[in-house]
């Protein structure tokens, strides 16, 4: 009988097919006994813990390529099953006649009772990852077979919650789709599904009562649609929507590392924003053809003495060496005194995002900028594979900062006998007087950034985080249109090239209207590479410009978004 | 025995990460090395009994060091700690 619910969508795509019910790891298994003696035994839960912590290792390893930073939680797993005081408290319970088995999960129970019992949310979360990683050991104590047993055909998993390693380990080839009944959308389980491309819906409860029996299931990721021996009107229009999600899967799939460009051939260079080493390797998977916003604020944070030429220097060579050949922009120390540093002392400020941060904070303390200037031109002097290395200057407002900032820049070039060829100057254009200004700064630099994020901010005077007011700014507002085709005519007029960075130039439809106005560099977060490269390659260079000027004559951001949408 | 009490400095406190890089770096140490929070002390070499612990930054810790060049091994793991724990020395 056909029956309808509607979870939360956390992976796009449609699944169709016949459902498979995972149950949650087994940590604890009807102890078997001793299969030897205590040596013995001591010995094969060695061997099994040293097991699980090399699974995990390659699981990390697969996952970093196409997941980043989420891989870690598999490097924090084997850092658990190596941990020596499992094997210590498991060694007592072995000498008294338990069996490895029996005695690993008594050890990690303790500890997951400790977590769990914890006030912190954060803390307690890592009971569950504890599961994971003692019914991985107690799997491999007890012989059970730990892949997916799986019927003939495509299923649709559908679980109570997945673990992290469950939603590592999915056959993509055999699973159409994921469902679960707990789980929200930023759980590991929901990213690991996005990242791995496998349609998944979260919080549907009661999935597991109405479809368990059921001959087939269809989601839909986007929507949160879970249908239940669908009638075969609601099976054609899943169907259909199935192929057409597919037949978009595999186009991104394919775009994603061919270069940018609109489909009349016009170049729009494609980057990734890095902020650090885990970004790196994602990006690479994702298609990035160079990084247009590799922030720097990592290596200073959270120390006490600031850090040396040769440390900065080796992690800017760690980043150039991700991209041989390609374009890569550092964006110098931002920070202001909402995140003061202790080697950089100063008075707190009553409001830190008008106070001295930014290209304002290197300015005045000419150490620390001569320093981070000098590992950037070492590690561009020592890049392997050549390319184009930005220097870019946060928080720019006034041109003498630029020429200051500059100057500075070619003092330690020269210092350092490294030629100013193959690096470009830039800045951020994220104040509204430097946007004003773009005429009279573009002179002297190579390129500018505009920054999405932090203009519309000083632009409407509204902060981002203050939720009542966050919805007074948009950046298909005609009037930011306005602002960025400004910016754009002063600095093309220049032989000035203009990139977008910040949350903008990922959504797909406002960074073609921003390719319209003449911006031919987007730089974003790496996953959503592949959306907007498919969107460009569909509309020449003259539509696009049609489509963003008709939206700079909208009435209002609504209006604008109405008719970008058409690009769709 | 060698010991001092430290300011955990690093935003996230003993997470995960952070533990893990203390745990092995307390490994690497060859040392005895215990970790004190309030009334509990646990073996440092432990990432989980460092986990248990529940520390969150701002929080104070104190390390003991047993053994030879005690003083070293200390002041090597409070610089760590001081450091930021690889959330701020090395970029993640």
């Amino acid at each position: 009988m056909s029956a309808e619910l509607t979870g939360i969508g956390a992976a796009p795509g449609v699944a169709i097919g016949r459902p498979f019910v995972v149950e949650p790891p087994a940590t604890e298994v009807p102890d078997p006994g001793p299969s030897g003696p205590p040596a013995a035994e001591k010995a094969r839960l060695h061997a099994a813990l040293v097991q699980a912590a090399d699974e995990l290792h390659a699981m990390a390893e697969r996952m970093r390529a196409v997941a980043g930073e989420e891989a870690e939680i598999f490097e924090a797993h084997a850092a658990f099953a190596t941990d020596p005081e499992v094997e210590d408290q498991a060694a007592p319970l072995i000498d008294a006649g338990r069996s490895a088995v029996a005695a690993v999960s008594a050890a990690f129970g303790a500890f997951r009772a400790l977590l769990a019992a914890s006030s912190s949310e954060y803390m307690a979360a890592r009971a569950a990852d504890l599961d994971d990683v003692c019914a991985r050991v107690v799997g491999i104590l007890s012989g059970v077979s730990r892949g997916y047993d799986l019927p003939e055909g495509r299923s649709v998993l559908l679980a109570r919650e997945l673990t992290p390693s469950q939603t590592a380990e999915i056959p993509r080839d055999r699973i159409a789709g994921v469902v679960t009944e707990t789980g929200s959308p930023t759980s590991h389980a929901a990213i690991l599904a996005r990242t791995l491309g496998i349609p998944a819906v979260v919080g549907a409860t009661g999935v597991l009562a109405v479809a368990a029996g059921a001959s087939i299931v269809a989601v839909d990721g986007r929507t949160g649609e879970v249908h239940v021996e669908p009638d075969a009107d609601v099976l054609a229009a899943l169907t259909a929507r199935a192929g057409q999600e597919e037949a978009r899967r595999v186009a991104l799939e394919a775009a994603s590392h061919e270069p940018g460009r609109t489909a009349d051939g016009v170049a729009v260079e494609l980057v990734a924003n890095v902020a650090g080493r885990d970004d790196l390797a994602a990006a690479v998977a994702a298609g990035a053809e160079g990084a247009g916003l590799v922030r720097t604020e990592l290596l200073f944070q959270d120390r006490r003495t600031e850090p040396s030429v040769d440390e900065q220097a080796a992690y800017y060579g760690e980043v150039l060496a991700a991209f041989p050949g390609r374009r890569v922009v550092f964006r110098t120390l931002d920070v202001g005194a909402d995140k003061p540093l202790p080697f950089v002392v100063r008075e707190p400020e009553p409001n830190p995002a008008l106070g001295v941060r930014g290209i304002r904070l290197s300015l005045r303390r000419p150490k620390l900028f001569e320093d981070q200037l000098r590992a950037l031109v070492r590690a561009h002097r020592d890049r392997p594979g050549g390319g184009v290395t930005g220097v870019m200057f946060p928080l720019v407002s006034r041109v003498d900062e630029v020429v200051a900032a500059r100057s500075e820049l070619e003092r330690v070039a020269g210092d350092e006998g490294v030629s100013l060829d193959g690096i470009e100057v830039g800045v951020m254009i994220e104040v509204p007087s430097a946007a004003l200004a773009a005429g009279r700064i573009a002179p002297h630099v190579d390129f500018f950034s505009v920054g999405t994020n932090d203009l519309l901010q000083y632009l409407f005077a509204v902060d981002r985080l203050v939720a009542e007011v966050a919805e007074l700014t948009d950046v298909c507002e005609p009037l930011v249109l306005d602002l960025i085709a400004h910016v754009v005519d002063n600095a093309t007029a220049h032989g000035t090239w203009v990139g977008v960075c910040g949350e903008t130039a990922s959504d797909p439809e406002v960074a073609a209207a921003l390719v319209g106005l003449g911006v031919r560099e987007l730089s974003m977060v790496p996953g959503a590479l592949g959306e907007v490269k498919d969107l460009l390659r569909r509309h020449d260079l003259a539509s696009l410009t049609t489509v963003a000027e008709d939206a700079r004559h909208a009435g209002d951001a609504a209006e604008a978004r109405a008719i970008l949408a058409k690009l769709a | 025995m060698r010991s001092q009490t430290v300011t955990l400095a690093n935003p996230t406190g003993l997470h995960a990460r952070p533990a893990k890089v203390f745990a092995q770096a307390v490994s690497a140490s060859g040392h005895q090395v215990r970790l004190t929070k309030g009334d509990t002390t646990v073996n440092a070499r432990s990432v989980l009994s460092v986990l248990t612990l529940d520390c969150h930054n701002g929080d104070q810790i104190t390390i003991e060091v047993e053994g030879d060049d005690a003083d070293g091994v200390l002041a090597s793991l409070v610089s760590l700690v001081e450091s930021g724990l690889g959330e701020g020395g090395a970029p993640s």
